[in-house]
């Protein structure tokens, strides 16, 4: 909006317009003449104003009147509202000033005043994007342990087989209703538990609320894979099995050099209804979970090499249908294809209209669209992908048939070829390269959209990756991130390969 | 015979390119159309296959009215007139005996040369029609790899596989060399008197047009201003010919001081 008129026009004297611009800021220079300054000046000032007043009430909306929201407003937010009114009464003053320079004759260029308002929106959109660096920082903290996963993902790339070794000894609840149970017989080289006493009391509550401590345990383990951890579980007679707490925290021995270990425990709370009453047998568990036999991949990294595939293929079929449909509608949308009756030039302009609004609208809208009519899966992502390839392609494979030379075009026609040879002979071989590599580019494209087009449920790694997004997964989670990466990195390379030897 | 009657061509921006333009061409003919840039040759030989509808007037060949032929006998006739243009307009990225074949499609069957398939009698021709013009060993090159001169050649054998009465050449000869025009015109003259081809062929040097011509028509901004015998050019002078062309006439050979022709 640059304005380079260097001389003002004498409509109206200088201080009338300077008055009108006090009034109304602009209103001077569209009197004067300059309705475009003018006009931007003042549209600039009502929306600004208007902006102002929106964001001051957001602030500030629990006040009641313009003014004690406002003085709320400066409280909350001092710098937005103070550079804010600094701007907004600088425009007005530099209105009137304006308004009364530019009916001088001889002016200089002033484009300052387009330089404020500017600024004023600057500051404005600052405030309404909720931008706030500090924030960046004072979180990155806690975003840094997930951050790190989804750099480093791999160590969840592979896993081992798990193996529980696990013991138990019987216990009698309560201690008085009956005959004790037997002790466990050891089996050499078998995980053993031994507990003492075999009998004991539940912890509870008493009537204020008060917990009232169970019997102690005294539990002697044997068989168990040496130096490593053991949890100790409770299993009670109708099938509730819990890993036992103590002071809050899940009770875990490690087993010494010989696979032994000893420890106390206290008795558990019952998980019982109270009503269950009687002899009641429940079982005190050591459990070891063992990583047994060779490094394997993890289910994390099958299921994304899984999803990548799916991906790789959703991309490739959009991009094969894409072009399949895109070839005979682009003759249709190209001008020199379609001159002659009006009925063809309706149809280019309809096929044209058709086209630019079917690719005006992302492929993810057009995916939560198709989730709709066919429900989740790839078979939406495709139809997505699909509809928006045909589009996007008819318009370049259009553009590409309309800058063919239209000499040889002429020439088969006038050996008195149909309108489909000279298509097929003059047309096709011009704009094979063309075609190729915008045909490339755009699998290029598809297999880029496709890794996200999973979140809105059309299928592929995208919907993986928010699966484990949601789930906190962030190591798995950061190799469906690292697999996208890398297929759109490779594809990237081998495409512009390809495209630079066909063209 | 074809007969030109008050052809008048008035393009869609206002343009009129041709004014009640009338003439007669007999069969065997070697008509040569001379005329300043601008002044209607290629508008003229285009209405002649209708490349370019005419807007008022008949063309009549031996008595059928072109003007007046649907699409199917528009083909037809088509493939009876070869054209020859000054950009050669070969398919530039097909294979030289692609272009050559291409000149069958007013014959073969659509369907099959679709898939780019033609007779085998149609490939016998069009070797012979390349050898014809010295140019075999080159069937297989890309159009786009041969010379000036050769893709002309290849444009002709184009022309020569339609077995057609009659050639229709744009400035043939204006994008080479004079020798180059020499012989590309000698194999247009052998045709027109070997085979009895008529031809229609614009031309800008006077030395070309009194050499190969049996009958000139000068156009002037759309208007006959000039019609005469291969006799009546032959005793032309440059100043004659510089009145009917304009300003700008000029020899190939050299010999008229003007500046570029048009
Ligand atoms: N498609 C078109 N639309 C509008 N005017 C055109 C069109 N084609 C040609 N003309 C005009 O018609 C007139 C005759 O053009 P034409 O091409 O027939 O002349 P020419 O004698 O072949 O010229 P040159 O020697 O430069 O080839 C010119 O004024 C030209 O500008
Ligand atoms: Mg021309």
């Amino acid at each position: 909006m640059a304005d380079k008129a260097v001389t003002g026009k004498q409509r109206v004297s200088a201080p009338l317009a300077a008055g009108l611009s006090l009034v109304l800021p602009g209103l001077g220079q569209i009197v004067n003449g300059e309705w475009q300054r003018g006009l931007t000046i003042l549209l600039s000032f009502i929306a600004s104003v208007g902006l102002g007043v929106w964001r001051v009430h957001l602030l500030a909306h629990l006040q009641v009147g313009l003014a004690a929201q406002y003085r709320k407003a400066l409280y909350l937010s001092p710098g937005f509202i103070v550079l804010l009114s600094i701007g907004l009464i600088v425009l007005w003053l530099w209105a009137v000033v304006d308004a009364y320079r530019r009916t001088k004759v001889v002016i200089g260029k002033s484009t300052g005043i387009y330089v404020l308002i500017g600024a004023i929106f600057f500051v404005l959109g600052w405030q309404i994007s909720e931008i706030n660096p500090p924030k960046f920082f004072s979180q990155l903290d806690d975003a840094w342990p997930a951050f790190s996963q989804v750099i480093w993902p791999w160590q969840a790339a592979f896993e081992r087989d798990r193996e529980t070794i696990q013991a138990g000894a019987p216990i009698l609840v309560p201690c008085d209703s009956g005959p004790l149970p037997d002790v466990p017989t050891e089996t050499p080289g078998q995980p053993y538990l031994m507990a003492d006493p075999r009998c004991g009391d539940l912890s509870s509550l008493d009537e204020n609320n008060n917990t009232v401590p169970g019997s102690t345990l005294h539990l002697v383990g044997r068989g168990f894979a040496p130096n490593s951890e053991v949890q100790i579980w409770w299993s009670d007679p109708i099938g509730n099995e819990f890993r036992v707490r103590q002071a809050g925290s899940y009770v875990t021995v490690t087993s010494d050099a010989q696979g032994a270990f000893e420890t106390d425990i206290i008795m558990p709370y019952r998980l019982m209804p109270p009503s269950a009453s009687g002899v009641q047998i429940h079982q005190v568990e050591a459990k070891q979970i063992a990583e047994v036999g060779p490094l394997k991949p993890s289910e994390a990294l099958l299921l994304s090499l899984e999803k990548m595939a799916e991906t790789i293929f959703l991309g490739m079929m959009a991009t094969v249908f894409g072009i399949i449909m895109a070839i005979p509608l682009s003759f249709l949308a190209a001008r020199n294809m379609m001159s002659g009756s009006p009925l063809l030039v309706s149809i280019y302009y309809l096929t044209r209209t058709v086209f630019n609004i079917v690719r005006s609208i992302e492929p993810m809208i057009w995916a939560i669209i198709a989730v709709v009519v066919v429900g989740l899966g790839p078979f939406a992502g495709l139809i997505a992908l699909t509809l928006h390839s045909v589009a996007a392609l008819g318009k370049l494979y259009s553009e590409a048939i309309e800058s063919i030379d239209p000499g040889p075009l002429e020439a088969i026609e006038a050996t008195g070829a149909t309108k489909l040879q000279v298509i097929m002979f003059a047309v096709v071989p011009q704009v094979i390269p063309p075609f190729v590599s915008f045909s490339i580019y755009r699998w290029d494209i598809n297999v880029r959209m496709s890794t996200i087009i999973g979140m809105v449920g059309g299928g592929g790694i995208g919907f993986l990756l928010t699966q484990y997004i949601h789930l906190l997964d962030y190591r798995s989670a950061g190799i469906a991130v690292w697999f996208i990466a890398i297929t759109v990195a490779t594809l990237d390379f081998v495409s512009s390969k390809i495209r630079q030897k066909y063209v | 015979m074809l007969e030109v009657k008050h052809l008048t061509k008035v393009y869609p921006d206002g343009t009129v390119a041709l004014k009640d333009v009338s003439f007669t061409v007999e069969d065997g003919a070697f008509l040569v159309i001379i005329g300043l840039s601008g002044s209607g040759k290629s508008t003229l030989l285009r209405c002649i296959n209708r490349l370019i509808e005419p807007t008022e007037g008949q063309i009549l060949w031996d008595g059928e009215d072109i003007t007046a032929a649907d699409t199917t006998q528009l083909r037809h006739i088509r493939r009876k007139i070869g054209m020859v243009f000054q950009h050669f307009n070969l398919v530039r990225r097909s294979s030289v005996l692609t272009n050559v074949l291409a000149g069958r499609l007013g014959y073969v069957a659509p369907w099959k040369s679709v898939l780019h398939r033609f007779p085998a009698r149609d490939r016998e021709m069009a070797l012979l029609a390349l050898e014809r013009m010295g140019i075999a060993d080159q069937a297989h090159k890309r159009a786009d790899e041969l010379s000036g001169g050769q893709q002309q050649r290849v444009g002709i054998a184009r022309a020569l596989m339609q077995e057609p009465r009659i050639i229709l050449a744009d400035e043939p000869v204006a994008s080479l060399d004079p020798v180059l025009a020499h012989s590309i015109l000698g194999d247009l003259e052998k045709l027109n008197q070997e085979e009895g081809i008529t031809v229609l062929c614009s031309l800008h040097y006077l030395d070309l047009v009194q050499r190969y011509s049996t009958h000139v028509i000068g156009l002037r901004k759309g208007e006959i201003v000039y019609t005469g015998s291969r006799e009546d050019i032959r005793r032309m002078s440059d100043d004659e010919f510089k009145r009917i062309y304009g300003e700008t006439a000029q020899r190939v050979g050299g010999g008229l001081e003007g500046s570029v022709g048009g």
